[in-house]
């Protein structure tokens, strides 16, 4: 009895506190800033089917996806799969600088989150949709070195693989060519990936509660991670490309970032994108698309190639960032502090002359950076 | 085709005008667009879907009339758009599709970052370019 008449006084103190405490943390954001803040949400966004995959949202079709994700039959020497660099304990990454499969490729994994999302695939955004994009590691000599002709003879040789085909297909795997079958392996893949979505997270739950006015809410998320956040839509005007409830644009930014792979190689980033999707089968212009509408091939149709494309990479999301270590295109930052540092003092004189104007240095304190990765963390 | 008068540049320069001439801009569509600008004969009105612009992707109606009260539909025109205080333009090139001579709308404009835009509308009249601007700010 007493013990809980206690334990209820506690609880009424513990509630007195959270009022005030309260009325100090949305002090420090003015309207102008819960508007801000209020625009990188509500999360889940709700997605509809991708019109260019036929096979999209298909429970049969994700089944089968994921089988074959997690297949070594879809590599040449049968020693890995998309899961050995999409790795899921990682985040859909795999935790190192570039991404390793039968050779080491140029670029960092990225991770597979929220993938309907994606106006644009790869960080050079050389795929319009996420089919293309999951039959380039199939081919590439670097990833899973296979050719389409392989491809079908081992899927015809799998026997739960070539049953599955069927069965999501409709059709025997020797009725099809072998460009066909590929191109629906890779369907049947994108159906897979379209199914990983990323939950709340804590700053979404901050969000809501902003929205809601629900004071007890609010007061949960932490102080650092407020002042963090006060940044990241202030002075550091990340969200101009970290833009919205996916906090990206969609598209190709140049933060000065170096962009040679190896001493005499460069990676054209963006130029190099737009070049590849232009001339790819796979593209939705072309004849794989299931929508005979074309209705999202709009930004394929209209897409601009320009110099300053040459070291753009695409602004990536930063939900779950505290998960997909090591960071931007090639790995080269450790940490969300080394990636703070890169933008407190980004070096200008890396910044194309022509590019892009509204970044510059920083110059924040230790305590900033330290909010700033304090807010990261909670995407 | 009108008769062809040898031996006289302003003559030829009517001709290449003629089919221009015919044409008069469709004027009642120009007022009912909700966006009105204007630089000494060049008038232009559009209209955006959707009508508030976002950061996104809308398509852009455009009408222009050149030749002050004569209006006449311009040759060609031309939308853009970019963000001056950032230092570049849309990542998409607009595609135009006609819809009377003068009267045009236009697909494929992305202004992919919020802040100040600028959307360019150049009218052309034969050789002569009259540039029109419109500031829009997009809210994040
Ligand atoms: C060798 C490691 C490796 C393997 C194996 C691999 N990937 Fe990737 N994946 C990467 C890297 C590196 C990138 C970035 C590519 C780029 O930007 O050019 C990437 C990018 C992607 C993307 C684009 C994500 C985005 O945000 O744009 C998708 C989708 C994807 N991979 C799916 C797959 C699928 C499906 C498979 C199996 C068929 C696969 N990957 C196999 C390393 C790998
Ligand atoms: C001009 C657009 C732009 C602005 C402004 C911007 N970013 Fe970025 N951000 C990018 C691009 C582009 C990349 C990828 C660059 C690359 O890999 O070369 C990136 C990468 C990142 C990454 C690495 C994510 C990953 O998964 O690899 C983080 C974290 C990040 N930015 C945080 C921030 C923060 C914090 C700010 C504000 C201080 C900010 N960004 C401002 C465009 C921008
Ligand atoms: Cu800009």
């Amino acid at each position: 009895m007493t013990l809980r008449r206690t334990a209820c006084a506690a609880l009424l103190a513990g509630a007195t506190l959270l009022v005030t405490g309260a009325a100090h943390s949305t002090e420090i954001f003015d309207e102008d800033e819960v508007a801000l803040i209020l625009s990188h949400g509500p999360w889940p966004v709700k997605t509809d089917p991708d019109p260019s995959n036929r096979m999209s949202g298909k429970p049969a079709a994700i089944a089968y996806g994921k089988i074959l994700f997690e297949s070594n039959d879809l590599s040449i020497d049968r020693q890995r799969s998309c899961a050995t660099c999409h790795q899921e304990a990682l985040g859909f990454g795999d935790g190192i600088a570039r991404g390793f499969g039968i050779a080491r490729v140029d670029r960092n994994t990225p991770p597979l989150f929220n993938m309907r999302l994606n106006r644009w695939f790869g960080w050079d955004g050389k795929s319009d949709n996420l089919w293309a994009q999951s039959i380039a590691p199939i081919l590439d000599a670097r990833e899973l070195g296979m050719t389409p002709e392989i491809l079908k003879a081992r899927l015809v040789e799998t026997p739960n693989l070539a049953d599955g085909y069927r069965d999501v297909f409709g059709a025997p795997l020797a009725t099809h060519d072998a460009e066909t079958a590929m191109v629906n392996v890779a369907k049947a893949l994108a159906a897979f990936q379209e199914t990983i979505v990323s939950g709340k997270s804590s700053f979404d739950r901050f969000r809501d509660a902003l929205a809601a006015e629900d004071k007890a809410g609010i007061d949960a998320y932490p102080d650092p991670a407020k002042r963090g956040l006060k940044l990241f839509v202030g002075k550091g005007r990340c969200d101009l490309c970290h833009f919205g409830a996916n906090f990206t644009n969609g598209e190709f930014h140049d933060i000065g970032m170096p962009h040679f792979p190896a001493p005499g190689r460069v990676d054209k980033g963006r130029y190099g994108g737009i070049q590849h999707l232009r001339k790819s089968r796979f593209n939705l212009l072309g004849p794989f698309n299931d929508d005979g509408l074309r209705a999202t091939a709009g930004f394929t149709r209209h897409v601009r190639l320009t110099p300053k494309n040459w070291g753009e990479f695409r602004v990536p999301s930063l939900r779950n960032a505290a998960l997909t270590a090591p960071y931007m295109h090639d790995g080269s930052k450790d940490t969300l502090a080394d990636v703070v540092n890169h933008y407190s003092e980004i070096p200008e004189e890396r910044l194309h002359q022509d590019g892009e104007k509204l970044l510059r240095p920083l110059h924040l304190s230790d305590a900033e950076k330290a909010d700033l990765v304090a807010f990261l963390r909670t995407l | 085709m009108r008769h062809f008068l040898p031996g006289t540049l302003l003559c030829a320069s009517l001709i290449a005008a003629g089919p221009a001439l015919a044409d008069h801009c469709p004027s009642d569509t120009l007022s009912k667009l909700p966006e009105q600008l204007k630089d000494g004969g060049t008038a232009i009105a559009y209209q955006t879907n959707p009508a508030k612009i976002e950061v996104g992707k809308p398509s852009i109606e455009v009408v222009a009339c050149v030749d002050g009260d004569k209006h006449m539909a311009p040759s060609r025109i031309r939308v853009d758009a970019g963000m001056p205080m950032h230092g570049h333009g849309m990542n998409y090139t607009p595609s135009e599709r006609k819809i009377s001579p003068g009267h045009s709308s236009f697909d494929g404009m992305v202004f992919h970052m919020p802040g100040h835009w600028q959307i360019t509308f150049d009218v052309y009249e034969g050789d002569t370019r009259q540039r029109l601007t419109r500031k829009v700010s997009l809210k994040r």
